[in-house]
């Protein structure tokens, strides 16, 4: 059980503050509502470029300097984007937390005057490098933009990839910049928690003092496109992708309901149950069985619309793509006889392992920053292992009938072009 | 207003002690080490046997590794299946990592569990089946691994360094998984006795760590290995006898790559260096955090890439130094030249005192962060034993960091890089960055076809 404490600054931004003094370290972590769900048509991979032009230097912090002025004090910070959210974060030495405070605030508050055209043309080349070194040079390496595009109609946010297009990254402007920021980059769209060690009394009072002049905004735009779709692809949608790889690859994925709603939770008990442990239905049935090198299923926690519910299964050098898939559709159809032992253990291994993330300030943090921003509630953090424990076999099975059968499917194959 | 013109200065510093680490050893030999960490009623133990792929008899390469594998596949009484099902039935992770240097398998649960979960744990390592079946399966996945090693840039260009900076005897010349000659060969009976030789008490702990008493575990070891009377032999140490020194560049043939990745460096130390520490230090500065000289140099001067990094492998042996990164094939040619220029200038003159200050802040600093999880707190008491450094290590590990002084950095730095030795491997498009390698007069370039 966390102890959370909540407020609202004058100018929208929420805090969230989960004392710990176990050990010396405090993490500051912040959420931005705003992910690649909200890129405009020609400006995928904006709001990931936008992330880095945040460490380029705000008003009163030099470039690099935020990175160099954590380390020099022995803390580690760093930032990622996904598709409804970017998120900033540092863990410091606790008597450092007016550090990280002050970096956070900055560009949150001041962060245009520092911006110009020679940084954006650099952090552009790194982002067009980070695409190429992990997309396009990496075997399966773009095996996300391919599910997203098949799973999700072009209409819908998730249709394209949080790391974008090489030719929209390199046309993006100073100007863009300037208004996304502007949109976006609001304390009343940001979530601010932190975790660990520090007086939660003094650190409102400091976080008053660094962020209470920043000037709320407009709310933001309503997301692109169109993001309230059936749980429903109509049909099994197929993608075959021959080259450069080892091994046969299958991605199987469905539209499952979003992490906001109840029917939530029991697609995360059949995710735990297809896939996570030695006694998972796909270890044993396909590693075991050595159907597969490996097999693992993932529920993604999103909210715009829908979310995605994804197996990933590997095969041998030898094995048969045909066979690699039949494999694994037949566990997604399987699910509906999953028993209750199985839901038992799969939740039992989620509470344990759950409790093992959150030894970290770092992931609390975090997860606190997730609740509040998608339920305005960050203390469901501690309500959410037992709506797993009350979830029962009949949903289990009826949402596995209604979301794994294979008119809801879209399958991405890996094949490995034999050398002759 | 506010003052926002500068960082506000730190508040006063809150102290912070690694925790106490009780320290016995059983009748056979095997220790036992507990360190108590309350909060959230967690646990891991781990079982540290000083059996790694260095151990592994010749043309038997991976043996270990696979070894360490098919301790998940089941005891000489319990099925892979029923031990899977009694460890995950309590909530358990479990699993075995195997390196140059060790073997540990390991467990995290609810403390609570422990006294269900350390005796599976013992089984594991004291009573494996070895079922041939079972060993062929995990077998076929490293063979898989393998393959995908053959085929994935990165792992390439970390393949052929180590082929190519150690010579063709030398223990870390390949992969720690085994190759796929070596891994066909292995049977499930190569595994019986390498761990009937390799895995005993002598060397071994137990290293529990979580909401425990460390009384009450050292009566649940003693119980469950107090009587595990196996004597293992010395384990062999690796040999390393490196190359020819003399700068070199190879070109692994990938074509059609839209990057290359590059691996720059040379053998490097053992972790027994008297100066390991100031080494650290010079590595943090060259390319060990975000600004380092080569992550400012290459990322953010030039925007050749998303990220550079060199590293000290910590072996018993002397592990290879190693810078790398991956970049376009067009800046090919200009990354090395950086990489050189950066490797060069540090080996000649040493971090700064500012440097060195803000490196030894950094590391004093950030070792809290690393020590949150019982997990990560295991780890770190598996090293000591791994590498024999003693027991209360990490009780003034930051004061020492602290202590290390700008002259010492220096000395490292001079000691331990050699320039004129650096080997660079380039896995990319050889008709795209060949000819720019050649123009860099750096030394001979030589070019391989992928299947080399």
């Amino acid at each position: 059980m966390i102890e959370v404490e909540e407020h609202t600054l004058g100018n929208g931004l929420r805090l969230v503050m989960a004392p710990d003094l176990t050990t010396p370290v405090t993490s500051v972590n912040l959420w931005y509502g705003v992910g690649s769900r909200n890129e405009a048509p020609g400006r995928t991979g904006f709001a990931h470029l936008f992330e880095h032009m945040m460490f380029q230097g705000s008003a009163h912090v030099p470039r690099n300097g935020h990175f160099q002025l954590i380390e020099e004090v022995g803390g580690s910070a760093n930032a990622t984007t996904w598709f409804d959210r970017t998120n900033y974060f540092e863990t410091v030495p606790s008597h450092h937390l007016d550090l990280a405070l002050w970096l956070e605030s900055d560009r949150m508050g001041w962060m245009l005057p520092a911006m110009n055209g020679e940084k954006l043309e650099n952090q552009r080349q790194v982002v067009m490098n980070e695409r190429k070194e992990r997309y396009d040079n990496q075997p399966y390496g773009d095996w996300d933009e391919r599910i997203q595009a098949l799973l999700f109609p072009e209409t819908h946010p998730y249709h394209h990839s949080v790391i974008g297009t090489l030719e929209d990254i390199a046309a993006a402007t100073l100007d863009d910049v300037r208004d996304f920021f502007s949109t976006y980059y609001l304390p009343n769209n940001a979530v601010l928690s932190i975790c660990g060690d520090f007086d939660p009394d003094r650190a409102r009072d400091r976080v008053e003092h660094y962020f209470g002049a920043i000037q709320p905004g407009p709310d933001p735009p309503p997301i692109p496109g169109i993001d309230q779709i059936p749980f429903s692809t109509g049909a099994t949608l197929r993608e075959d992708v021959p080259g450069a790889v080892p091994l046969p690859r299958v991605y199987a994925a469905a539209r499952v309901p979003p992490f906001t709603t109840d029917l939530f939770y029991p697609g995360d008990v059949v995710a735990h149950c297809l896939g996570t442990g030695r006694t998972s239905r796909l270890y044993d049935r396909l590693v075991r069985r050595r159907l597969a090198k490996s097999a693992s299923c993932h529920l993604l926690p999103l909210t715009s619309g829908a979310s995605l519910f994804m197996v990933i299964a590997t095969g041998f050098p030898d094995t048969d793509v045909n066979d690699l898939e039949t494999a694994v559709t037949q566990e997604l159809d399987n699910a509906v006889t999953l028993t209750e032992e199985a839901v038992e253990r799969a939740v039992t291994g989620a509470e344990t392992r759950m409790l093992r993330a959150l030894q970290q300030v770092a992931t609390r943090a975090d997860l606190l920053s997730m609740y509040a921003t998608h339920f305005g509630d960050a203390a469901r953090l501690n309500d959410d292992l037992g709506r797993l424990r009350q979830v029962t076999l009949d949903e289990v099975r009826s949402w596995s009938r209604n979301h794994l059968n294979p008119g809801n499917r879209a399958l991405v194959r890996y094949i490995p072009e034999r050398s002759s | 207003m506010t003052d926002r013109g500068k960082p506000p200065p730190p508040g006063p510093i809150r102290p912070y002690e690694f925790p106490p680490v009780a320290d016995e050893r059983l009748g056979n030999g095997m220790r036992v080490r507990v360190v108590q960490k309350q909060p959230l009623g967690l646990v891991t133990a781990m079982v540290v046997l000083r059996a790694g792929e260095t151990a592994a008899p010749a043309g038997r390469e991976g043996l270990a590794v696979l070894a360490g594998d098919a301790l998940e596949g089941g005891t000489t009484r319990l099925s892979s299946v029923e031990l899977a099902c009694r460890l995950e039935d309590i909530g358990a992770s479990f699993g075995a990592a195997t390196g140059w240097d060790s073997t540990t398998v390991a467990v995290s649960c609810l403390a609570d569990n422990l006294v269900d979960a350390l005796p599976l744990l013992a089984e594991m390592v004291r009573s494996p089946a070895f079922d041939q079946a079972e060993f062929d399966r995990y077998k076929a996945q490293r063979l898989a691994t393998a393959a995908h090693r053959r085929m994935d840039p990165a792992s390439l260009a970390a393949d052929c360094h180590a082929r190519s900076i150690y010579g063709d005897g030398d223990t870390y010349a390949r992969p720690l998984g085994g190759t796929e000659a070596s891994l066909g060969a292995l049977e499930a009976d190569h595994a019986r006795q390498y761990a009937a030789a390799r895995y005993g008490p002598a060397r071994a702990a137990v290293v529990v760590v979580g909401d425990v008493e460390s009384e009450e575990v050292r009566q649940l070891a003693d119980r469950e290995f107090g009587d595990w009377g196996e004597q293992s032999a010395n384990p062999p140490e690796a040999v390393v006898a490196g190359r020819e020194p003399g700068r070199s560049i190879h070109v692994v043939h990938r074509p059609g790559s839209v990057q290359s990745e590059i691996r720059v460096g040379h053998v490097g130390v053992s972790r027994f260096i008297e100066d390991y520490l100031p080494l650290t230090v010079v590595n943090l500065v060259l390319g060990g955090s975000f600004s380092s000289r080569l992550n400012l140099n290459l990322r953010e001067h030039h925007g050749f890439t998303y990220g550079v990094r060199s590293t000290f492998a910590a072996r018993r042996n002397r592990g290879p130094f190693v810078v790398s990164t991956a970049v376009e094939n067009s800046v090919t040619a200009a990354a090395v030249r950086e990489i050189f220029r950066e490797v060069e200038a540090l080996s000649e003159s040493g971090p700064t005192a500012d440097e060195v200050q803000t490196a030894t802040s950094y590391l004093a600093g950030v070792f809290p962060l690393r020590m949150e999880s019982t997990g990560q707190v295991a780890s770190r008491i598996a090293g000591l034993i791994v590498f024999g450094l003693p027991v209360d290590y990490y009780r003034d590990y930051r004061d020492r960091i602290r202590e290390v002084t700008r002259e010492q950095a220096m000395a490292a730095a001079r000691r331990h890089i050699r320039p004129r030795e650096l080997c660079t491997v380039v896995v990319g498009d050889a008709d795209a960055v060949a000819p720019g390698l050649e123009d860099l007069k750096i030394g001979p370039v030589t070019i391989h076809d992928l299947q080399d």
